[in-house]
């Protein structure tokens, strides 16, 4: 399970974790995340997101 | 020459922007204004009217020529601010635009979204995580060490008036003599919004203080943040001297005055709320969601204003271009809609956005660092102020404030 960072704003995206409350469930990899997807905080796309170590 | 010496106080001595920059953001009545605008957003979304004028707060001297919305409905709040293209940041151009200059608060995309990614490198949490230890501590242990022997302190006047902004010093690893000129000044830069004049002179004065620094520190290879920032790159780009300049112009009221607010309203919500108090302190994992819960139930800032760009519809009225656009981004946190008894303080909650830290494009930059300052302080006082309770011989505290809003003293016991 990988981390992806918003560049924008910081937001982590866990793979772990999902997106339950928003229909991705705990697990989801990030290349199964909707391309429409976009950061909960600041409204970024998903091409403006990189992985991180945590 | 050392910069001491040229760091320049106002021309007028007795000018005390504290008292003016607080008159600016509170009410002239005891009203609180969460309960006015629950019962307005009970008729509808959408009102034609200056919500400093319905809240009891001065006029902002900057906006008097715009026609004024106020935002209520959390559908159309949150559209207001994820649709920049027609709700624009370049409103503040009017006056944070004269205070802090050209910083990101001012910008749309394309050019707020180029800067924001640089001086987001600097923001992110796991770069802001070390200086918990680094920074944090050492301010928040250093405070609680000239109170723990008194058994009670009032902890705005004592602590939180004063943590966030000695982190701040620290960053930018200011010369010691410096400092009370450089946060008279920083503070005066806020009163822009009722006092023009002091606040395009302090913009000036720390302005010509900044570019010293900068001078000083952008090849000496520092971790201080003014080093740090002056060296960020991405794709070959450096920021450019005068948004740098302004940035940092806006660092004081962004990252210490929030942060003051915020902590001293968590502390209201848990210790007026004895039983939670007492479930934090025994189980600290739940610190996140006690930050997270009053970052709702009271944030800092409870007003996103924007400029509309073009003539739009919003919950069926009709509003020109150039128009002011309030979206009451507090109200949002208090909407029965999505949270439930929104006006209690209640931990447990479903975790769900709030706009503690607003939304959209410009969600404050510095959230991060404000969790992990918040994190340590709250820590540290479990740590060091045993059984800390309020103290009986005051009225309970209670925030207060219009478009920003904190507690005038939160008065505590604990046992020496």
């Amino acid at each position: 399970m990988k981390t992806w960072q918003c560049l924008s704003c910081g937001f982590i995206y866990d793979e772990a974790l999902g997106r339950p409350d928003e229909g991705i469930a705990a697990g989801t990899r990030w290349e199964d995340v909707p391309d429409d997807w976009q950061c909960p905080d600041c409204g970024t796309g998903k091409a403006d997101f990189e992985m991180v170590e945590l | 020459m050392s910069l001491s010496t040229r760091i320049a106080d106002f021309d007028d001595p007795r000018f005390d922007p504290f008292e003016t920059f607080e008159s600016a953001t509170q009410s002239d009545s005891d009203e609180d204004p969460y309960v006015r605008l629950a019962g307005m957003r009970e008729q509808k979304s959408v009102f034609a009217v200056d919500y400093r004028e319905l809240l009891g707060s001065p006029p902002d001297e900057t906006m008097r020529d715009l026609a004024k919305y106020m935002v209520l409905g959390s559908p159309e709040i949150q559209q207001v601010l994820e649709t920049p293209q027609v709700f624009s940041n370049t409103i503040f151009e009017r006056n944070v635009g004269l205070c802090f200059g050209r910083s990101l608060t001012v910008m749309d995309a394309p050019e707020h979204t180029r800067y924001r990614q640089l001086f987001q490198k600097a923001f992110m949490p796991n770069v802001v995580s070390k200086w918990g230890e680094t920074l944090v501590d050492p301010v928040v242990i250093g405070l609680i060490e000239g109170i723990k022997h008194k058994g009670r302190a009032d902890l705005v006047k004592d602590f939180t008036k004063y943590y966030p902004f000695q982190i701040i010093y620290k960053q930018l690893d200011l010369p010691q003599a410096d400092i009370g000129t450089f946060h008279k000044l920083a503070v005066g830069l806020t009163c822009i919004v009722v006092d023009v004049a002091h606040g395009v002179e302090a913009s000036q004065k720390l302005g010509a203080y900044y570019s010293l620094l900068l001078e000083e520190r952008r090849n000496s290879g520092g971790a201080d943040l003014v080093s740090t920032l002056a060296q960020a790159e991405a794709d070959g780009e450096r920021l450019p001297d005068v948004v740098l300049v302004s940035f940092l112009r806006q660092l004081i009221n962004a990252a210490g005055d929030t942060t003051y607010r915020a902590t001293s309203s968590l502390l209201v919500g848990l210790l007026t709320n004895p039983d939670q108090l007492e479930a934090v302190r025994r189980d600290r994992t739940l610190i996140p969601a006690a930050i997270e819960e009053a970052l709702r139930w009271e944030p800092p800032v409870t007003v996103c204003p924007r400029l509309t760009l073009q003539p739009v519809v919003l919950d069926g009225v009709e509003i020109p271009a150039g128009s002011e656009i309030d979206a009451m981004t507090g109200a949002y946190n208090r909407d029965p809609a999505r949270y439930e008894n929104p006006d209690h303080y209640k931990l447990h909650r479903k975790q769900q956005r709030h706009m503690g830290f607003a939304y959209g494009q410009h969600v404050c930059i510095g959230q991060h660092l404000a969790r992990v300052e918040m994190t340590r302080a709250l820590n540290a006082l479990f740590d060091h102020l045993p059984n800390l309770r309020l103290d009986p011989d005051y009225p309970p505290p209670k925030v207060a404030g219009v478009n920003m809003r904190v507690p005038a003293a939160v008065y505590v016991r604990f046992d020496a």
